[in-house]
């Protein structure tokens, strides 16, 4: 059975479905405080006393190097950065009794003035006494320019506000311990990750940690890495040698996941009168939360290298800046960066249009880049021209535009495709099983392993098993994120089963299927690739606002370079449910918190995710320049949150003349001007 | 997250519930549909030791007509009210309030008593009872007596019910020939409460409004009468002027607060256009213009 059907009848095996004997249940009591001494810590099990360990960052985006002062404690150090930051653990024989200890735990704090906005941030005192500055990242990419003074000027203050991820499974793991190996299963994108972030942490042989992923009920760029959490489950399961089970409530999500955006940029767009760009200056402001751990050292950095998107930039000097405030540290969001950078050199490409009097996309014509080329801010961007005018095509602009609102979106999507991924295919009892170093969590891996297998070795579908991550049963693997799986996933799937032809050739002249099914064949591969891949995208969406400034979506077109298409039915689900999400960052989520950096949000009812009466049509179209990839596929996942908030912003504008800087769009800005 | 310890009980008689809210005064609570008491006792918001359902006491799920009204059992699930012919044709207003309940896996469990009992501002049943001039049964140790909807709600979770008390009926008078209701509800997605939402109800007299009802959900601590609103069309002919004038006095003495749903002078707006909304639906619906 596919695992798509499989999850949808209700046959998943999450990880709270793991049940074993002896099992205890760990809970944790959270900060209360934004910021805060801790004075006295009583009724806990355990606290940073006994548990004195650091999260190390781990998977997409992880910078290299040790534990530092910013690191985050596994439990709190005598003082909390953010509300619902780790501060004790307890456990129990049952998850009601956990819940209950929860509650008795007390806590004594000196609360401080804590610092929420990131720009004030600048302008504070510093987070941490060692610390020089609350900017921990800080670097100029590009080289400073004088534009010539004839230029005409775009200059825009844009916002991407924090959002949560909201998997509808939330983060949890079990832990057991035998005595000398440690066996963690997990909702994850990445065994391996989570198996060297353990490794790590802990202090610990890698071989004697086992990671197994089970099945996983969405992740966005959240289960990349590892948990505070994680590392005192498996500390547990080690000093009592009971299995542990820890399952994130709703709740722990919205304040203390890693949630996503939360990136401010000061941009000014120089461009001649007739159109042509000159150059780009300003700053980009990440909100990085109160410890490293997330993703805030790297998304700066990576959201200014692309500010030239699919265009020409000439010249441009870009400050980006990470910045302590009293928060959840960030982390990856669904194109983790890619959506920001785009958002605003997109929004400053439309303002520039207006400035000119000129239509978007005519706009977006001129300045396309004719050839690859290297931005000044360091991204290769490839020639996009000829993909603008199929896409003005195939997505039907110029009709759309005299009768509807609409807006027009064109990205670059880079993919992570540098550090390669691994497979291993072991035949045996004539059935394939096939491990992989990324893994589903809420796509559709199973369906291309098994297609790709069949062109490959002739083996019919129902003879493969695709399995989930395993850290013992595959030596190395790195994960599921970036839009990477269809392009070095399925690339190490192919080489590995070309490696098994060989090996049937050598042995018995020629491939046969039969030769492949009565023989025992193991092979690993894991396929190595340096360079980051790109992909050209374009989005199209039409929406409407009524007389209570209510947005009322109406289509959602898509048109994306997916490369060979190894999977269009997974491809539309891909797109519908980015698209969703990209429509919900710019209508509704928010992970919003108050001058004293209490979350506003405390319930998946608040939190602004659409519910379905919300969601437009859908359609999307594949544009198919195959990638240089034994696959030839290019990934799409992260395209539509990239392109839908773009459109259908410049889609509001259309509607209501007002100019939109930030998502979400706040429901009062967009309410007209009341005619009694 | 999972509740904190309680004690269930589950009797099938409305005599031995009374018994034993009587027998916890203050620490026992009617369980109905549990779409507000079971997630406040999951996000751990609320404990309650002692939990009394209803599910298994008989005959407290009717819509009966009768000649001055329609009596309503507490125990009526809100898609039966959704889906009931005889409260599309005499009640409008409460068609559209139980049509755009919550989302339709709440409507399908919740009960209008529970709806009314939890006494929650921004619930939408108290608004449109308050409107409609409904009087409520409520059962006690000694025997019956009856209240009317708008000195039912005393405070935000806070009702007239002793602690020994159920809700069992909901009466809602006929209105006169020439009347006419409407519930405008303004929410961001399916699932959520509103931002704000008006009842109103009227009756006319000629082109003139001779009785208005007003209430409103969400923008307030509890749901009560718009009393100067409703002077403002009372006797009046219904026309832009006076409907303006009225949706100004809603929106003006309304309470909103600011949060995540909006600040406080856009959910005021917002009243304040929904209100002509709702007025000029009912004024339609009574055969006005």
């Amino acid at each position: 059975m596919e695992l798509s059907e499989k999850l949808v009848r209700g046959e998943g095996r999450f990880v709270d479905d793991i049940q074993m004997p002896g099992m205890l249940y760990l809970g944790f009591a959270r900060s209360q405080y934004a910021r805060a001494k801790i004075l006295k810590i009583s009724g806990a099990h355990l606290t940073h006393k006994e548990v004195n360990f650091e999260v190390v960052e781990v998977g997409e985006g992880a910078t290299e190097g040790g534990p530092t002062a910013l690191s985050h404690p596994v439990l709190a150090n005598g003082y909390v950065g953010y509300v619902g930051q780790p501060v004790a653990a307890v456990y129990s024989d049952d998850r009601y009794t956990a819940e209950d200890l929860i509650d008795s735990v007390e806590i004594e704090y000196e609360p401080l003035k804590a610092i929420v906005d990131p720009e004030e941030s600048l302008k504070r005192e510093a987070m941490y006494p060692g610390v020089r500055s609350n900017a921990i990242v800080d670097r100029y990419f590009g080289k400073e320019f004088t534009p010539d003074p004839s230029d005409i000027v775009i200059e825009r203050r844009l916002v991407n506000r924090r959002i949560a991820t909201n998997p509808i499974e939330p983060r949890g793991i079990v832990a057991a311990y035998d005595g000398n190996k440690l066996t963690v299963w997990v909702s994850t994108q990445s065994a391996h990750s989570i198996k060297e972030g353990l490794s790590e942490a802990l202090k610990m042989e890698p071989d004697r940690i086992r990671v197994v992923q089970v099945d996983t009920g969405g992740a966005f760029g959240l289960k990349g890495g590892l948990f505070p959490e994680y590392v005192v489950a498996c500390y547990l399961a080690m000093k009592e040698r009971r299995p542990v089970k820890w399952i994130e409530t709703r709740r722990e999500h919205l304040l203390a996941s890693r949630p996503g955006r939360g990136v401010v940029a000061n941009l000014k767009l120089y461009a001649k009168r007739d159109g042509t760009i000159t150059g780009l200056k300003g700053d980009v402001i990440v909100d990085n939360g109160a410890f490293t751990g997330g993703s805030g050292e790297f998304s700066p950095m990576f959201i200014a290298r692309q500010l030239a998107g699919a265009y020409y930039l000439p010249n441009a000097h870009v400050r980006a800046l990470s910045v302590l405030t009293n928060k959840a540290p960030q982390g990856p969001y669904r194109g983790a960066g890619r959506p920001e950078a785009m958002y605003f050199i997109e929004r400053l490409v439309d303002g520039l249009a207006d400035e000119l009097k000129m239509d978007p996309v005519e706009l977006r014509l001129i300045n396309a880049a004719k050839e690859t080329y290297t931005s000044p801010l360091g991204m290769q961007v490839e020639k996009s021209r000829a993909f603008l005018e199929s896409a003005i095509k195939e997505l039907d602009y110029e009709k759309y535009k005299e009768k509807e609102n609409v807006g027009f979106a064109f990205l670059i999507l880079y993919h992570a495709t540098a550090g390669g991924e691994s497979a291993r295919i072991k035949v045996e009892d004539g059935r394939l099983k096939v491990w992989t170093g990324g893994n589903a969590h809420g796509q559709r891996h199973d369906i291309f392993i098994k297609t790709l297998l069949k062109e490959e070795l002739g083996v019919s579908e129902d003879l493969v098993d695709a399995l989930k991550g395993d850290t013992d049963q595959l030596q190395d693997g790195v994960g599921a994120w970036g839009s990477r799986s269809s392009m070095v996933l399925s690339s190490a799937v192919i080489v590995a089963a070309r490696k098994i032809k060989e090996q049937i050739e050598k042995k018995h002249g020629k491939y046969t299927l039969k030769a492949l099914l009565d023989g025992n064949w193991d092979e690993y591969e894991f396929f190595k690739y340096d360079k980051t891949e790109s992909s050209l995208g374009a989005n199209l969406v039409t929406a409407d606002v009524d007389g209570y400034g209510r947005v009322r979506v109406k289509e959602c077109l898509s048109y994306y370079d997916a490369g060979r298409v190894l999977d269009p039915d997974n491809a539309r689900g891909q797109n519908a449910g980015g698209a969703v999400q990209g429509i919900g960052q710019t209508l509704s989520e928010e992970l919003a918190f108050d001058e004293d950096g209490l979350p506003l949000i405390t319930s998946i009812s608040d939190a602004g995710v659409l519910s379905a009466d919300l969601v437009p049509k859908f359609g999307i179209k594949f544009h198919k320049s195959e990638s240089p990839l034994p696959s030839k596929a290019k990934g799409i996942g992260e395209a539509p949150t990239i392109g839908v908030p773009i459109a259908l912003s410049r889609a509001i504008e259309k509607a209501t003349g007002k100019l939109i800087v930030e998502t979400p769009i706040k429901p009062e800005y967009l309410l007209p001007a009341g005619k009694d | 997250m999972n509740p904190p310890t309680f004690e269930y009980f589950a009797p099938t008689g409305i005599d031995e519930v009374i018994d034993i809210l009587a027998k916890y005064p203050g620490e026992a609570k009617i369980l109905a549909g549990g779409q507000s008491i079971i997630p406040l006792l999951k996000s751990r918001i609320s404990s309650i030791p002692y939990l009394v359902s209803l599910s298994e006491v008989k005959g407290l799920s009717y819509i009966d007509e009768g000649s001055e009204g329609v009596r309503i059992g507490a125990m009526t699930i809100d898609s039966d009210l959704e889906n009931s012919d005889l409260v599309k044709k005499r009640f409008p207003i409460l068609h559209d309030a139980t049509e755009q309940l919550a989302d339709p896996l709440v409507r399908n469990v919740g009960t209008i008593g529970g709806n009314l009992s939890h006494a929650d501002p921004a619930n939408d049943l108290p608004a449109v009872m308050i409107a409609l001039g409904a009087r409520f049964t409520l059962r006690g140790k000694g025997g019956s007596r009856e209240v009317e909807a708008k000195d039912f709600f005393l405070d935000t979770f806070t009702t007239a019910l002793e602690p020994e008390e159920v809700l069992t009926e909901i009466n809602i008078p006929f209105w006169g020939k020439k009347s006419g209701g409407a519930y405008v509800k303004f929410k961001k997605n399916t699932w959520n409460f509103s931002v704000a939402a008006v009842a109103v109800q009227l009756e006319l007299d000629g082109n003139r409004c001779r009785k208005a009802h007003i209430a409103t959900t969400s923008v307030s601590p509890k749901s009560g009468r718009m009393e100067k609103a409703e002077k403002a069309l009372i006797g009046a002919e219904l026309n832009d002027h006076a409907i303006s004038k009225a949706a100004a006095e809603v929106a003006t003495s309304s309470e909103p607060v600011s949060d995540s749903y909006g600040p406080e002078e856009y959910k005021r707006e917002i009243l304040r256009r929904i209100t002509r909304e709702a007025i000029n639906k009912a004024l339609s619906r009574a055969g006005g213009n």
